[in-house]
């Protein structure tokens, strides 16, 4: 029962279901097997460790130059991006030229930025949220549900972009349809 | 000229970064439920985009892939800061309802990969006509569904009330959004086919009767 409440909860909270954040991002990832699990791995780690570095940021930053946020987050994934570039670079070489692309398209992304935001808007609403560890759950959620959009866009990508398909609604269109109707599944839960 | 022509409508019609692309397409999908934050979306958008392109287009390009990148979302962060005082002058209902969406515009993909991938290629000139044509498509699909979905769901037009028998609350939900771009997306490529059909069909006349 708790699983299911915690499955219900996940859902409820995806960003992509239910802001749209990285859906683009999601494509991408929903292509392959290989894509969605490199994607998803690179984008639960920027969401997690910057949700970490954005807690210090948040507390940092007065609200009075709140503007300046988006500069410092900015900052923050900028230097993940070279570390985990050079991390991969250093100890995993023989995967370097296929995970490049992967961290290329994750790093700068609203499923990353807009997690970023969330959790600071969420934080402010909620004094519960506002702690280290509220927000590095709260980021590692957020990349938990973008795995949980992509296995359910892979189940039908084939489907989507078959020849049974008409011509001008195969692939992008028809799996934003079919988002949007997963996403209206999942509105009902809330 | 013919070449220029083409730019400037190919970012429109013939390759439209929404409906084509697909980039930038959260706004569209949350927040494009009634004209005004659409209004709302059209100038920051086109400002943090045409400025921060403009801006990065003097970055030197030996530098690695990289830093270039890096160096194009930090100069589109700090262009956003400006861009947001001068909204919050102008539409400061709108960025209230717009919220995280507005500093999300800034390291949209268009600034961030496009620029390298497209627009650093060409000529200044053309790049300039290149980039206005990306924006005034963004503009033109961000207006149709502000005005549709604001129509269907509210029943107003810019909240002034309009008679209409038909009103489906759903799609100023975020699943509406999702449901009805990509039905635009598809009607979108529908009539670009059926261009491209008529075109081919031209063309190929003019073939034969250069033979």
């Amino acid at each position: 029962m708790f699983l299911i409440n915690d499955l219900i909860a996940l859902l409820a909270a995806n960003l992509i279901l239910s802001q749209a954040l990285g859906t683009s991002t999601l494509f991408i990832a929903a292509g392959s097997r290989k894509n969605l699990v490199a994607t998803a791995g690179v984008i639960t780690l920027f969401t997690t460790i910057g949700s970490a570095a954005s807690f210090f940021i948040d507390l940092a930053v007065p609200s009075s130059v709140s503007d300046l946020r988006l500069l410092f987050y900015t900052l923050v994934i900028a230097f993940l991006y070279v570390a985990l570039l050079i991390i991969v670079y250093k100890f995993g070489s023989r995967w370097f030229e296929d995970m490049r692309k992967y961290i290329h398209v994750s790093a700068f992304n609203c499923a990353v930025m807009g997690t970023l935001f969330t959790i600071n808007k969420r934080a402010d609403a909620d004094s519960a949220l506002s702690g280290f560890g509220g927000y590095v759950s709260a980021g590692f959620e957020a990349g938990i549900g973008f795995v949980i959009a992509a296995i359910i866009l892979t189940a039908a990508y084939r489907k989507l972009n078959s020849r049974k398909v008409p011509a001008a609604f195969r692939g992008f269109p028809a799996m934003l349809v079919y988002l949007g109707i997963i996403s209206m599944a999942v509105y009902s839960l809330k | 000229m013919n070449n220029r022509k083409k730019l400037l409508f190919g970012g429109v019609l013939g390759d439209n970064i929404v409906l084509s692309g697909l980039m930038v397409i959260s706004p569209v999908i949350i927040c494009g439920d009634t004209l005004k934050n659409a209004e709302a979306l059209i100038y920051a958008f086109s400002a943090i985009t045409f400025l921060s392109v403009l801006i990065s287009s003097f970055v030197p390009r030996k530098l690695p892939y990289t830093a270039k990148i890096i160096i194009y979302a930090v100069i589109s962060s700090l262009v956003y800061i400006p861009v947001r005082l001068a909204a919050s002058e102008f539409y400061p209902e709108s960025i209230e309802r717009i919220g995280i969406y507005y500093p999300l515009l800034a390291v949209n993909s268009l600034i961030v990969f496009q620029t390298e991938a497209k627009f650093y290629r060409m000529k200044k000139a053309d790049m300039i006509i290149s980039l206005l044509s990306c924006i005034l498509g963004f503009d033109l699909v961000m207006l149709i569904t502000g005005f549709l979905r604001e129509l269907f769901a509210y029943g107003t037009i810019n909240s002034k009330i309009v008679d209409i028998n038909t009103v489906i609350n759903g799609l100023a939900q975020p699943f509406g959004g999702f449901i009805f771009l990509g039905l635009m997306c598809g009607v979108y490529r529908y009539i670009r086919g059926m261009v491209s059909k008529n075109n081919n069909e031209v063309r190929s006349g003019t073939d034969v009767s250069d033979k």
